[in-house]
């Protein structure tokens, strides 16, 4: 369905994303996890074709068997909504406060489909009520800042479906969301990719989060993708150093009610911070942060595989699994 | 009401307290109170978390209880002290007591002021003195970071070493209760995990009462062994954490802990 | 094992700067543009102290309305006589006075009204700013002419009239700003460390509004430019024997048969340098406003 190679993006010179290989098959739910200045957002980006003006691309987003990155931006505006959807961090800032809910998700259907008229009115109400939202009816002639985060969101995400879209790409859909309308959009998320048999490409930074929908996760560091597999593969059984550290740092929540054993635990922490663009070390770019670098690690290390769902980059990986 | 010292006297006691912003407008069925019907204590050199969703009013209940909003019904005393009647230099003790760390580290510093500015404006404000260098760099040696932050800008330096500075700028004037205002909800996970663990550190070291509003079961859960469990500006349930969270007696923390535990790691 | 180490280096923060080259070519075509526009008519003003191509006023009976051109007459003369490039230089000079004087004292008291407004309690800055909208309401031409009626004509009648018309202007545009680094957090910071509003309106948010300030400065000189030489050309403003391009536009008026080329010079000096003080505070909004923009005033 979505299979990135070799995919290189440069701005002023520093390199920011460099991508040998990942792969979305259609129907499946990858997460793309990683930090602020990690690239995961510039990623989606690549591939949606908004990336600024100032980077240069190279490489292939090969969709659906066609290199999106060879097609002209009138091409790819068709396929932008059509056969790729979007999903952003903030809804409030995606809904144009000064248009009613209705109007905004027609929008999205007048542009990519055929149907005029009353069709158009009773696909945005099938919509809404797609995302379940209550009485669509009277919901389409309200104003975004008449509805909740988790309504809003929902609009979003009724927009992004209008075309019927292949691939839906959601960059921290939920971050900015409360913990049960969270729970509940993710639910959302996760039916409307098995119903309608939708690839879904989703960003965020939550490890949690991600475990919950995806069935497959790729950590990205430095613009690297360091590791990527099964998502139950991925949470057990860490390789990269990187990630065993992210999941040692998250502070989840206790197993069987174990609160007493979790109160006042230090947090498992990774020295140092990310270094800005440009500042990273030569070979593997997490080497000056990692408590297990060698010498070789000035050399970037090259992909292993440990299962074949499984693959990483890392001289000194982890042993055994994840308690 | 929460205690987890044997302490007769708790530090903080708020009383049927009630807050509504000034141009609220209050209707007689109730609505239009941010808080409504506060009360509880707050043991010293205890850690509460405050824990509720957006519009629970966690956030407001803080500067109330230190004092940077004035309620307008029940009372709130801080050492035994209605903190109405701290007047004068009594004020400026209240404030030099009573200090927060806020959200987002970005917002949280003047931009046209150095580090070292910053850093120096609390115990200018509150003792009428201004620092010398050697009790800068311990202070901000404390939180982990280095001299060379002093004369940097708040655009110079990342959202953690931010962070790590409004920490440091609220702990220079010695205060007696912390009050931590979503403090890593904008870092990154491994960001937090060391922002945490600082905090945790100097509490210890410096035998600090720390409340900590957080919409993070998870944080909270590490943190604080007292939680109060708030939502539409009441307290839904409030009591040791272990306690409330394996066997929550409202509904409505049930449901919140179901939400947690979905979109977080389980860990041991 | 738990690692609590909390090392960070300044090293981790964000890139330096790139060199000053770079960020010189990088700078907008208005600021050069602008800049250069300004600067030569400061120039031309401070020069007009120390030395004009002839003495003020100098009548030429004998050399009226020479066309541009002529021996020791670059751009000709007016009516009676006098040198345009002298009275060019001379107008400039007057037209700096006017517009530095009004424009600083309508930038001083319109921030501190603004400032108080945006910091006074949420049920009168209604009002009050309804207040700042009628003053911006008030006719400005109509206010000279009343002033003048009173005060007579005259550079101070001018200065008083455009600081009337300004301040209004600079008030209503610092209090949005003023308001909104008022909610910031660092602000509440400040108060829970005992500061007052006084201080915080003065330490943190003056600082924090100077590039808008600058930039609304440079936007106000162009207006006041543009309402000294009017007021001039109703002659309502500076008299003779003082030179003022207001005037000498005035003049040209009555001699569109005689000379019709004469009004482009005091015009076209008029239109350069309100236009160089607009382009300036524009490149300098360019310059100003991404680095700001995240973390001071939008």
């Amino acid at each position: 369905m979505l299979h990135l190679r070799n995919l290189r993006v440069t701005i002023d010179d520093h390199e920011i994303i460099n991508i040998d290989d990942l792969a979305l098959q259609p129907g499946a739910r990858l997460g793309l996890v990683g930090e602020s200045g990690s690239g995961k957002t510039m990623t989606a980006k690549a591939i949606a074709g908004l990336l600024p003006n100032e980077a240069k691309v190279s490489g292939e987003v090969n969709f659906d068997g066609q290199n999106l990155l060879t097609l002209s931006d009138r091409e790819l505006a068709k396929v932008r909504g059509k056969r790729i959807g979007f999903v952003f961090q903030d809804p409030a800032r995606s809904l144009n406060p000064m248009m009613r809910i209705g109007k905004q998700v027609s929008e999205a259907i007048r542009i990519h489909t055929d149907l005029k008229g009353q069709a158009v009115t009773d696909k945005v109400v099938d919509l809404l009520r797609q995302v379940q939202l209550p009485e669509p009816e009277t919901l389409l002639r309200r104003y975004p800042h008449q509805l909740s985060g988790g309504q809003q969101q929902r609009v979003m995400i009724a927009a992004a479906i209008a075309a019927d879209p292949e691939l839906l790409i959601a960059d921290e859909p939920t971050t900015a969301l409360d913990v049960t309308v969270q729970e509940e959009i993710l639910r959302l998320l996760i039916s409307l990719s098995e119903q309608r048999k939708m690839s879904l490409l989703f960003v965020s930074h939550d490890l949690g989060v991600v475990r919950f929908v995806c069935n497959n996760v790729a950590v990205i560091y430095g613009g690297n993708i360091v590791e990527a597999g099964g998502i139950d593969s991925i949470i057990n059984h860490p390789k990269h150093r990187y990630t065993a550290a992210l999941l040692a740092a998250n502070p989840g929540m206790p197993k069987d009610d174990n609160f007493s054993a979790f109160i006042g635990r230090r947090l498992q922490t990774i020295t140092g911070s990310v270094p800005p663009v440009g500042r990273f070390p030569s070979g593997c770019r997490f080497r000056n942060r990692c408590q297990h670098a060698s010498e070789q690690c000035a050399t970037t290390p090259p992909v292993t595989t440990s299962t074949p769902d499984h693959r990483y980059l890392c001289w000194h990986p982890e042993q055994g699994g994840q308690s | 009401m929460t205690s987890s010292s044997t302490q007769h006297s708790p530090l903080v006691a708020v009383e049927k307290m009630s807050f509504h912003y000034p141009r609220a407008r209050i209707t007689s069925g109730g609505t239009g109170w941010t808080l409504q019907d506060i009360s509880l204590a707050i043991s010293l050199k205890s850690t509460v978390g405050i824990v509720g969703e957006s519009g629970s009013g966690k956030s407001t209940l803080i500067r109330v209880m230190c004092g940077l909003l004035r309620h307008q019904q029940g009372n709130v005393r801080f050492n035994g002290k209605d903190i109405t009647e701290y007047q004068g230099d009594g004020a400026n003790e209240l404030r030099r007591q009573n200090q927060i760390v806020f959200q987002n580290p970005r917002r949280s510093l003047d931009p046209r002021m150095t580090i070292r500015r910053s850093l120096t404006e609390p115990i200018r404000a509150l003792q009428d003195r201004t620092p010398d260098d050697d009790e800068l760099v311990s202070s901000i040696k404390r939180v982990g970071l280095g001299p060379e932050v002093l004369s940097r800008f708040p655009h110079q330096l990342s959202g953690g070493q931010l962070q790590r500075v409004g920490i440091a700028r609220s702990l220079s004037v010695n205060p007696t209760i912390l009050y931590a205002d979503e403090p890593v909800s904008a870092l990154d996970v491994s960001v937090q995990a060391q922002v945490l663990n600082l905090l945790m550190n100097l509490r210890d070291q410096m035998g600090l009462t720390l409340v900590m509003v957080s919409h993070d079961l998870g944080v909270v859960s590490r943190m604080c062994e007292d939680i109060v469990v708030m939502r539409h500006g009441h307290i839904v349930e409030a009591g040791h954490t272990s306690d409330v969270l394996s066997r929550p007696s409202s509904d409505y923390t049930a449901t919140l802990l179901k939400a947690a535990r979905a979109a977080s790691l389980e860990r041991s | 094992m738990p690692d609590t180490s909390v090392t960070s280096t300044v090293d981790d923060a964000r890139p330096l700067k790139p060199s000053l080259g770079k960020r010189l070519r990088k700078l907008p075509l208005t600021l050069y543009l602008g800049g250069t526009l300004v600067s030569l008519f400061v120039l031309v003003a401070m020069v007009s102290f120390v030395w004009t191509p002839y003495p003020a006023n100098k009548l030429n009976l004998t050399n009226r309305l020479a066309p541009p051109g002529t021996p020791g007459f670059l751009f000709g003369t007016d009516r009676a006589g006098r040198d345009v490039v002298t009275e060019l230089m001379l107008g400039a000079r007057n037209s700096l006075y006017v517009s530095v004087v009004s424009t600083i004292v309508a930038m001083f008291l319109g921030a501190l009204i603004g400032l108080s407004i945006a910091g006074s309690r949420r049920t009168l800055q209604g009002p009050f700013t309804r207040l700042v909208d009628a003053g911006l309401a008030l006719p400005g031409i109509l206010t000279a002419l009343v002033l003048a009626a009173k005060l007579g004509p005259g550079n101070t009648t001018a200065t008083l009239a455009i600081i009337t018309w300004q301040v209004p202007v600079a008030a209503r545009v610092t209090i949005g700003p003023a308001r909104q680094i008022l909610a910031l957090d660092y602000v509440e910071a400040a108060y829970g460390y005992g500061r007052t509003k006084a201080y915080v309106l003065r330490r943190h948010v003056l600082p924090n509004i100077s590039p808008l300030l600058i930039v609304l400065g440079s936007v106000m000189f162009a207006a006041a430019i543009l309402i000294e030489a009017a007021l001039a050309f109703l002659s309502v403003g500076v008299q003779p024997p003082t030179s003022s391009w207001g005037r000498f536009l005035n003049e040209t008026q009555s001699l569109l048969e005689a000379a019709p080329y004469l009004m482009f010079f005091p015009g076209v000096a008029i239109v350069l340098t309100a236009l160089g003080f607009n382009l300036l505070g524009d490149g300098l909004r360019t310059v100003l406003d991404p680095q700001q923009a995240r973390t001071g005033v939008a």
